[in-house]
C-alpha cells in the first residue's frame, strides 16, 4: 500500500543529531525553540531561509527533510500547469506559444523530474 | 526534483507499560521516523495513555498499528495493560487503521531466533540496527533488584513496528 510522506522529518533528524529545540533555534538564528516545535509538529511551514538553514544543520537536502511539503508543492504546480496548458491550447500556435506548451508539457511529464535529479 | 512518493507503509508500534507507553514510527526499510516514551503519572493512566496514542495517530497517520498480543498463552501483562491494549485496538478500528498483534515469543523468534531471548538482548540488537537513533537510549542491563527502565518501552515499540514491516503487513 502506497503512502503519502509526512510534511517534514525534522523531528527525527533533530533527535539523530542529539540537539535540543533551543539549540536548533539558536543555530537557525531565531529567538526560541517554540518555532522549531511548530515546524516539527507541522503547524507552521518554515520560510526559505529557515529551510536552507535546516539543510545545513541536518546535512540533508531539503527534499529529504520536507518530502511531504515538496510533494504538495509539486502537485499544486502541476495542477496549475495543467490549467495553463489547457488555456494555451485554445490560443493561436505562434512561436512563443509552442515554446510555452513545450515548457508546460515538461512540467507535467515525469521526464521533467528525471532531468532535475 | 525526484518523485518522492513513498511505496512503503507507516507503522506505529505501541508498547504500553507501567510508566505509560513507548512508541515508534517506522516507514520503509531502515527508517525510524519517531520514537520515545509518553510517560503518565497519577490516576487514570489508561485514559491518558489512550489520549497520547490518539495524538500519535492523528500526527503520524499510520497505516498499521503494531501492538503486543496480551491474549497469547504465557503473556504476563497486568489487567490494566490488557484493558489498555483492547482500548487501543478499538480506537484504531474506529480510525480504520489495521491492527497487528504480536506476542513476545513471535518478536523474539524473529529478531533473536530464540523465543526465550531477553528484552535486553533484543534492545542491544535494535540499538546495533539503528545506532544513530537508539544506541544512546539503550539502558544498562537490569539487575535482579531493579525495575525495568522506562527506555525499554522504546525498544519494545521499535521491535513491534519492525516485526510488522518485516512481515510485510
Amino acid at each position: 500500500m502506497a503512502l503519502e510522506h509526512l510534511p517534514n522529518y525534522l523531528l527525527s533528524h533533530r533527535k539523530r543529531t542529539a540537539l535540543s529545540q533551543t539549540e536548533v533555534a539558536f543555530l537557525l538564528g531565531i529567538q526560541s525553540g517554540a518555532k522549531v516545535c511548530r515546524h516539527e509538529r507541522f503547524t507552521l511551514d518554515p520560510g526559505l531561509q529557515t529551510a536552507l538553514a535546516y539543510e545545513v544543520i541536518y546535512q540533508r537536502p531539503i527534499s529529504e527533510l520536507f518530502p511531504g511539503l515538496v510533494e504538495k508543492i509539486q502537485d499544486d504546480v502541476r495542477a496549475r500547469a495543467k490549467m495553463l496548458a489547457e488555456k494555451e491550447l485554445r490560443s493561436n500556435a505562434h512561436g512563443l506559444t509552442i515554446r510555452k506548451r513545450q515548457s508546460l508539457a515538461a512540467i507535467l511529464s515525469a521526464e521533467f523530474n528525471n532531468q532535475l535529479k | 526534483m525526484k518523485n518522492l512518493r513513498s511505496k512503503y507503509i507507516r507503522v506505529l508500534g505501541v508498547a504500553p507499560s507501567s510508566y505509560g507507553c513507548g512508541f515508534a514510527v517506522t516507514e520503509g526499510e531502515n527508517t525510524l521516523v519517531a520514537w520515545g516514551v509518553k510517560t503518565v503519572k497519577g490516576g487514570n493512566k489508561n485514559a491518558r495513555c489512550l489520549s497520547n496514542v490518539g495524538n500519535l495517530i492523528a500526527h503520524y497517520q499510520p497505516t498499521v498499528i503494531a501492538i503486543e498480543d496480551a491474549r497469547s498463552k504465557g503473556s504476563r501483562r497486568s489487567s490494566r495493560i490488557r484493558a489498555l491494549i483492547e482500548k487501543i485496538v478499538v480506537m484504531a478500528k474506529d480510525e480504520k487503521i489495521k491492527v497487528k498483534r504480536y506476542s513476545r515469543k513471535q518478536v523474539n523468534l524473529a529478531f533473536l531466533s530464540d523465543e526465550r531471548g531477553t528484552k535486553h538482548a533484543l534492545a542491544q540488537y535494535l540499538a546495533a540496527r539503528f545506532p544513530e537513533e537508539l544506541s544512546s537510549r539503550l539502558p544498562p542491563k537490569r539487575r535482579l533488584w531493579t525495575s525495568d527502565d522506562c527506555r525499554m518501552d522504546i525498544f519494545d515499540a521499535v521491535a513491534l513496528a519492525e516485526h510488522c514491516l518485516r512481515n510485510g503487513e
